[in-house]
């Protein structure tokens, strides 16, 4: 065994999760077995991004994360015209977690006080809900409502 | 929290594998090889990613394997530090809380990186942070966020047996239990510790 590159390039979890369903479509599809240690720790992975409180949760019914939603947070993100810019990984880890508040966003973005203002963190937070979705709390249904009462608003303000 | 690890490495495929078309059988034998391990320094491997690169097979002399070089991308999970992820609470004792997620069982928080004014109540079992006259607690199997600060890592290597034995005051160690890939988490900060507390 040769180390060609240990780093060759930053996985999202989504394409890591996205991997694995493919796989096992075609593995199903061509009637493969899996080595029983890479069927485990494949099972275990999904699990795991399958799980509260990772974005991915509902991904089967929602689809939310796609090639297009990435592209199209990064795109929005660029718009905002932020004072400062994010760096990949900070925008990889707003990818993996998909922050839903202002604290969690700061897990997410270093030195965030000081490079951004309130009122920048509060629209990257509308942007994330927007592109990606938000988790679903009891009072879900209204949220949604809210959402689409206020989602036209903002654009009439542009 | 996951990258893509570039290898060459020698596939042999036995002869029992041959029903198989040649790229199905190198996957599968990368894959019984490398998935759920641990490669020192590079991190935990998942699943082949892809395979970049192949040689022809060629048999040895002696046995029937056909020998394939092979280069191929792996999917790893390794987080890198300052990074921020999501495990469960498994167990904890003074000294702090450990943590697994559903794949990966070796992260332990120091009580030294829990958020400030966090006690352990040794009746229970577990830790509690106190802010501002709240309790909350760090309940066994509750969901956190930490923070990655350090990693270690420990060659599984065999090492030759210890002559001596002595150590019967200090309860002997055996080298192995040592984990491969160990990271080390903090708790103290905005948006870390359970997941609840945040929502």
């Amino acid at each position: 065994m040769k180390i060609l590159e240990s780093q060759n390039a930053l996985l999202s979890n989504y394409e890591v999760y996205q991997h694995i369903i493919d796989q096992r479509k075609r593995n199903k599809a061509q009637n493969r077995r899996v080595p029983a240690n890479a069927h485990q720790i494949m099972t275990e992975v999904v699990t795991y991004l399958s799980a509260k409180p990772s974005p991915l949760e509902k991904q089967e019914e929602t689809q939310a994360y796609s090639a297009a939603a990435i592209n199209r947070l990064f795109e929005r993100i660029r718009e905002a015209n932020l004072p400062s810019e994010l760096t990949k990984s900070e925008l990889l880890s707003i990818l993996n977690q998909r922050p839903s508040s202002t604290a969690l966003l700061s897990t997410a973005i270093e030195d965030m006080e000081e490079r951004f203002s309130d009122e920048d963190q509060n629209r990257i937070v509308d942007i994330i809900a927007e592109v990606l979705g938000r988790d679903e709390t009891d009072e879900g249904g209204e949220e949604d409502e809210m959402d689409a009462d206020v989602a036209p608003t903002v654009e009439n303000g542009r | 929290m996951f990258i893509l690890t570039k290898i060459a490495d020698l596939v042999q495929i036995a002869p029992d594998d041959f029903r198989k078309q040649s790229h199905v059988a190198i996957e599968d034998n990368i894959n019984a090889k490398y998935a759920n391990k641990v490669v020192q320094k590079i991190g935990l491997c998942i699943c082949l990613w892809d395979i970049l690169w192949t040689s022809e097979g060629l048999i040895g002399h002696g046995d029937g394997m056909v020998n394939v070089n092979v280069e191929f991308r792996m999917v790893v999970f390794r987080p890198h530090k300052g990074e921020v992820i999501t495990a469960r609470i498994v167990d904890q004792s003074p000294e702090g809380i450990n943590l697994a997620t559903d794949f990966f069982d070796d992260i332990f928080v120091p009580w030294t990186e829990l958020p400030e004014v966090s006690e352990f109540e040794p009746s229970d079992n577990i830790w509690i942070w106190k802010e501002e006259d709240q309790v909350m607690y760090f309940d066994n199997n509750e969901m956190v966020r930490f923070r990655v600060i350090a990693e270690e890592w420990h060659d599984q290597t065999p090492s030759k047996p210890v002559e001596e034995v002595e150590a019967t005051e200090e309860s002997p160690v055996p080298a192995n239990a040592k984990p491969p890939y160990r990271i080390t988490g903090s708790m103290a900060g905005p948006g870390l510790g359970c997941c609840l507390w945040w929502e």
